[in-house]
C-alpha cells in the first residue's frame, strides 16, 4: 500500500501543557481516516502542522514523501484542505473566492469552480458575498475551496461543523464518491463519534495530545458493538475516561 | 514563478476588491483640486504665482509624499497583514502550494505596485491640472526631472511601508499597529528636525530624497549614499518582517 | 533547505545592517556643502571676534529691475581689535537718486560722524571709556543656537544644492543655486509674498509688482580660504512678476560680503582740524547711575502756553528747583509763576515740595515723589539731553508740557 501521509514523532506543546506529543502516524492510498478525539484532544493542532499553519516543535510530516517544513509547496500540491472554521474573504463573491484559489492550479479553470460548487450545493449562491452565508453555507464553500483543485489528498477539520442532517448526509456522500472515483485519500478530524463511524474506513484515537490506536473501521465493528464502545475502552486502556465520552 | 504571479495577481485583485484603491484614488484626486484651488486663491488673492505648470506637480509631489502617500501605503500594509490575520483570512492563502516566501513577496509587491500606481496617478493628474490651469513655466528638462522625482520617490515609501509590515508583524492589532506607525512616523520627523546634521538617515527625510537629483550639480555620492542606506535598511526590515511572518501561527 | 533559510535571513539582515551602518557612517563622516558653509561663517565669526587684530569687511548690496540699478549701497567696515576702534565708511545711491555718503569712525572714547551731505562734524565724546568688542561673534549670541536650528530645519534637504569645489591649495569654492521647481513652493510664497509687500508701488523708482510674483532663482557663492575664513560671499536672488500694465519685471537682489586686511587693516580717526564740529559730551554709563549728578541742581523750567485766537500765549512759567541730587535722593521744589493779567490760572495744587527717592527697580533712573497734600509723581533725568521729565498726577495750569530745561539765562 502506498503511503500517502507520513506523520513521525510530530510534537507541538502549548504553555497551557496542550499540544500533541510524539504522534506517528501512516495513511494510506484510498483511505478514509477518521482522527477522532474530544475536544482540545490536539486534532486541530495536528492538522494545522500538516497543512504548514504551524511549525512542530519536533519530528515532521511528509505528503507524498516531501516534507511540509522544507519543501511546502511540493507537499501541498495535490492536498485540498479545510481547517476549523471555513474562511472565505467576505468582500468578494463565492465565485471569486474560488477564483483566487484556482490561480495557484493550472488545470483549475472556471469551469471546475462551477463544478465544484455544484458538489457542494452552493451554485445558487455563486455571485453572492460570504457576508450573509449562514455557517453552513460557508462550510460548503469551504469544502468547496478543498476540492477545487481535484485534490489526491483532502485534510478536513470538523467538516460537518455548522451543517444540517441534509448537509451531514450530502457531505458524506461525496466523501465516499469521490474516495471510490479518484481514489482521493482523506484525513478528517471529528469529535462525532457516530459520523466517524458512517464516513470513514480506518480511525485513529487521540486522547490528551497521544494517538492511542489505529485500526480499520470493518475490524473495530467485529469486536466492539459500536465506535463508541471502542473508543471508551480505548481511552480506558491508557488512562481516565473523558466524562465526555462516557 | 507561476505560483508567485499567481499570488501577487491574487494580491492586487484583493487591494482592487476592498475598494481601498478607490478611495485613495478619490483622495489623490481631491488633494490635486485642493491644491489647484489654494493656487488659484493665492494668484488672485496675493498676486503671487503661486506654481506653474512645472511646479505644480513638484508641489503635489512635496505635499504628497508626506501626506497621504504614507497615510495610504500604511492602511494598505496594515490591511494586507493584520486584517488578514485578525480575520484568520490568512489561512486560505496559506494551505495553498505556496511558500510564505513567496505570499509575503506577493503581498509587499502588491503594496509595491498599490504606491507606483499612486505616484504614477497623482503624476498624470497633477501634470493635467497644471498644464491647464497654470502659466507654462515648462523645459522639457523640467518635465523629464519631475517624472524622475516622483519616480524615485517609490523607493523610499517602498522602504516606509517595509517598517510598517515589520511592525504589523510584530504587533497583533491592526489600529495598534496604525498609531504606533504613525506615532514613529512623528517622532522620526521631529528627530530629523532636531538632529538635523544627522536627517538623512531617518526614513521620513528620506521621503523627499527626491530633491537630490534635481540638483544642478547632481551630487552622485550623496545619491548613492542615500540610495545604500534606503537599501539596507529595506533588506533589514525585509528579513524582519518576513522572520516574523514565517515564524507566524495561524 | 531549514537550515539554509535560517542562515540566508541571517546573512541577509546582516549584510543590510552593515550596508545601513557603514554607509550611514561615511555620510555623517561627509560634510554637505550647506553644513560646511556654516562652518565657514562660525570660524570666520569667531576669528573675527577673537584671533585677528584688525580686518576689513566690505558690504555691498545692488538692486536692479530688468538689469536697470535701482539702487547700490556699500559698506566698507574696518575693525581694529587691538585699539578697539572701528570705522565705516558708507555710499551709496538711494532708489530716488540721492547719493548718500557718510563716514563713521568709533573707538572707545569717541564717535565721529562725517557726512558728505552736511559739512558738519558731529562728534560724541564718552565721560567713560566705553565696554565691548568691536565685533561681536553673532554665534556667540544667545538666540544663535536656536536661530541654527530653526535655519536648518527650513533648509531641510535643500543642504545638498552647496556644492564645494576643493582647491589644491585646501581652499575652497562653495557655490549653490535654485531656480523654478527646486526652490520648494511653501518658501517660495512666503518669499515671493513678503517681498512683494516692498514692490507695492509706493517707492516711485520700484517696479510695482502686481501678479505673478514668484522667486525666479536664488544663488549663492562663496570662497573660503585655506584657513577656513571665508573671503568673500555673494548671494544673488531674482524675483519675477508683472505690473498692472502686464510688463515683465525681473528684480535682482546681489549682496556681496568681502573679507580682507586681515591683520593689515589700520583704522584712522578723521582729521578734525580745520572743520565745524559739533562736539557733545556723553555721560552714559552703564546701568541707571546719573555720572554727573550736581549738574542738575539749580533751575528748571518751562513756558505755561494757552491757547488764544488761534495763538499762542505765554502766561507764565514752570520751575522746577532743585536744592540736592544725588543718585538716590532729590529734593527741591515746584512751583509756577503767572504773568501779570493771568494770576487766575494759578491754584496751590501745583506748588509744591519735591522730596523724591529713587525705587528700588534696575535701568530706572527716576525718582518717586509724593507731595504734602498726598499727590503722586516722579520725576526723570534725562543726562544725555540735559532736561527734566517731570510727571505730575495733577493737571497742569494752560498746555501739558513735562520736559524742564536748565534754566540758564
Amino acid at each position: 500500500m502506498e503511503t500517502i501521509i507520513e506523520i513521525k514523532e510530530l510534537t507541538k506543546l502549548y504553555g497551557n501543557g496542550r499540544g500533541i506529543k510524539d504522534i506517528n502516524l501512516d495513511i494510506y492510498k484510498g483511505d478514509i481516516f477518521g482522527f477522532l478525539g474530544p475536544n482540545g484532544a490536539g486534532k486541530t493542532t495536528a492538522m494545522k502542522i500538516m497543512t504548514g499553519l504551524i511549525r512542530p516543535e519536533r519530528g515532521d510530516v511528509k505528503i507524498f514523501g516531501y516534507s511540509v517544513t522544507e519543501e511546502y509547496e511540493l507537499a501541498m500540491e495535490k492536498v485540498g484542505c479545510l481547517i476549523e472554521i471555513a474562511e472565505a474573504y467576505t468582500y468578494m463573491s463565492a465565485f471569486d473566492n474560488l477564483k483566487q484559489l484556482a490561480r495557484y492550479y493550472p488545470e483549475v479553470d472556471y469551469k471546475r469552480i462551477d463544478e465544484v460548487l455544484e458538489l457542494t450545493g452552493m451554485i445558487k449562491y455563486k455571485h453572492e458575498k460570504p457576508k450573509k452565508f449562514s455557517l453552513g453555507m460557508k462550510q460548503r464553500l469551504g469544502l468547496a475551496a478543498a476540492l477545487l483543485s481535484r485534490p489526491k489528498v483532502v485534510i478536513l477539520d470538523e467538516p460537518l461543523n455548522g451543517l444540517d442532517v441534509e448537509g451531514m448526509i450530502d457531505i458524506r456522500r461525496l466523501i465516499h464518491h469521490l474516495a471510490e472515483q479518484d481514489q482521493t485519500t482523506f484525513f478528517i478530524s471529528s469529535h462525532l463519534i457516530h459520523d466517524v463511524e458512517l464516513t470513514c474506513n480506518r480511525i485513529g484515537v487521540i486522547y490528551e495530545g497521544k494517538m492511542l490506536n489505529v485500526e480499520s473501521t470493518p475490524n473495530i465493528l467485529k469486536n466492539y458493538a459500536t465506535l463508541e464502545n471502542y473508543f471508551v475502552s480505548e481511552v480506558e486502556r491508557n488512562g481516565r475516561v473523558p466524562s465526555s465520552a462516557r | 514563478m507561476a505560483v508567485f504571479q499567481a499570488a501577487l495577481v491574487n494580491e492586487v485583485e484583493k487591494l482592487y476588491k476592498k475598494k481601498k484603491a478607490l478611495i485613495a484614488v478619490l483622495l489623490s484626486l481631491a488633494v490635486i483640486v485642493i491644491g489647484q484651488l489654494a493656487i488659484v486663491g493665492v494668484r488672485s488673492g496675493f498676486g503671487l504665482r503661486g506654481a506653474g505648470s512645472v511646479e505644480f506637480p513638484m508641489l503635489v509631489l512635496a505635499v504628497v509624499v508626506n501626506t497621504i502617500l504614507p497615510l495610504f501605503t500604511a492602511l494598505v500594509a496594515i490591511d494586507s497583514f493584520s486584517g488578514e490575520f485578525s480575520q484568520n483570512s490568512m489561512r486560505i492563502t496559506l494551505t495553498r502550494p505556496v511558500s510564505r516566501f513567496k505570499i509575503f513577496c506577493a503581498k509587499i509587491m502588491a503594496i509595491v505596485l498599490f504606491i507606483l500606481a499612486m505616484l504614477l496617478l497623482l503624476l498624470i493628474l497633477s501634470m493635467l491640472v497644471g498644464v491647464i490651469f497654470n502659466t507654462n513655466s515648462g523645459t522639457l528638462h523640467s518635465f523629464v526631472m519631475t517624472i524622475f522625482s516622483y519616480l524615485v520617490s517609490l523607493l523610499p515609501m517602498v522602504v516606509l511601508a517595509l517598517g510598517i509590515v515589520l511592525l504589523a508583524n510584530l504587533i497583533k492589532s491592526g489600529i495598534s499597529v496604525f498609531f504606533v506607525s504613525i506615532l514613529v512616523f512623528i517622532v522620526l520627523k521631529v528627530l530629523g528636525l532636531i538632529f538635523s546634521q544627522y536627517s538623512s538617515l531617518f526614513m521620513t527625510t528620506q521621503l523627499d530624497w527626491y530633491n537630490l537629483f534635481l540638483i544642478n550639480s547632481f551630487p552622485v555620492g550623496k545619491i548613492v549614499r542615500q540610495f545604500l542606506i534606503m537599501l539596507g535598511s529595506g533588506i533589514m526590515l525585509f528579513t524582519a518582517g518576513f522572520y516574523l511572518f514565517d515564524k507566524k501561527e495561524f | 533547505m531549514k537550515f539554509n533559510k535560517k542562515t540566508a535571513m541571517l546573512i541577509s539582515f546582516t549584510l543590510g545592517t552593515l550596508l545601513v551602518a557603514t554607509t550611514a557612517l561615511a555620510d555623517i563622516a561627509n560634510k554637505s556643502g550647506y553644513d560646511q558653509l556654516k562652518d565657514a561663517l562660525k570660524v570666520t565669526a569667531e576669528q573675527g571676534s577673537e584671533k585677528f587684530d584688525s580686518f576689513t569687511l566690505d558690504f555691498s548690496i545692488a538692486l536692479m529691475d530688468n538689469g536697470k540699478t535701482l539702487m547700490t549701497s556699500n559698506e566698507i567696515k574696518k575693525y581694529d581689535r587691538l585699539k578697539g576702534a572701528s570705522e565705516t565708511i558708507s555710499t551709496g545711491e538711494s532708489l530716488n537718486g540721492d547719493k548718500n555718503n557718510y563716514q563713521y569712525y568709533a573707538d572707545k572714547t569717541t564717535q565721529i560722524r562725517v557726512s558728505e551731505s552736511d559739512p558738519t562734524i558731529y562728534v560724541t565724546e564718552y565721560a567713560k571709556p566705553r565696554e565691548g568688542e568691536v565685533f561681536n561673534n553673532p554665534f556667540k549670541e544667545d538666540e544663535a543656537a536656536d536661530l541654527e536650528k530653526i535655519l536648518d530645519a527650513i533648509v531641510g534637504s535643500l543642504k545638498d544644492y552647496v556644492v564645494v569645489v576643493e582647491n589644491s591649495d585646501a581652499s575652497k569654492e562653495l557655490e549653490g543655486k535654485l531656480t523654478g521647481s527646486q526652490i520648494p513652493a511653501l518658501v517660495n510664497a512666503v518669499a515671493s509674498y513678503s517681498l512683494k509687500q516692498e514692490f507695492n508701488g509706493n517707492q516711485s523708482n520700484m517696479p510695482h509688482l502686481t501678479k505673478d510674483v514668484y522667486v525666479n532663482s536664488v544663488s549663492g557663492k562663496a570662497n573660503v580660504n585655506k584657513d577656513g575664513v571665508m573671503e568673500s560671499i555673494l548671494g544673488t536672488a531674482v524675483l519675477s512678476g508683472k505690473n498692472e500694465q502686464g510688463t515683465d519685471h525681473d528684480v535682482t537682489v546681489e549682496i556681496l560680503v568681502k573679507l580682507s586686511g586681515i591683520n593689515t587693516t589700520t583704522v584712522t580717526k578723521p582729521d578734525l582740524t580745520g572743520k565745524k564740529v559739533v562736539k557733545n559730551i556723553a555721560r552714559e554709563t552703564p546701568g541707571d547711575e546719573i555720572a554727573n549728578p550736581e549738574m542738575f541742581v539749580g533751575k528748571f523750567n518751562n513756558n505755561i502756553l494757552i491757547e488764544k485766537d488761534n495763538k499762542f500765549i505765554k502766561i507764565g512759567e514752570r520751575i522746577i528747583e532743585i536744592t540736592q541730587i544725588d543718585n538716590m535722593t532729590i529734593t527741591g521744589r515746584y512751583y509756577e509763576e503767572y504773568k501779570p493779567g493771568f494770576e487766575e490760572y494759578a491754584t496751590p495744587d501745583r506748588k509744591f515740595k519735591l522730596d523724591g527717592k529713587k525705587p528700588e527697580q534696575k535701568n530706572y533712573s527716576g525718582f518717586d515723589y509724593t507731595t504734602e497734600s498726598g499727590i503722586k509723581g516722579n520725576l526723570y533725568i534725562d543726562e544725555y539731553g540735559g532736561k527734566i521729565h517731570l510727571n505730575m498726577n495733577t493737571s497742569m495750569g494752560g498746555l501739558h508740557d513735562s520736559t524742564f530745561s536748565p534754566d540758564v539765562e
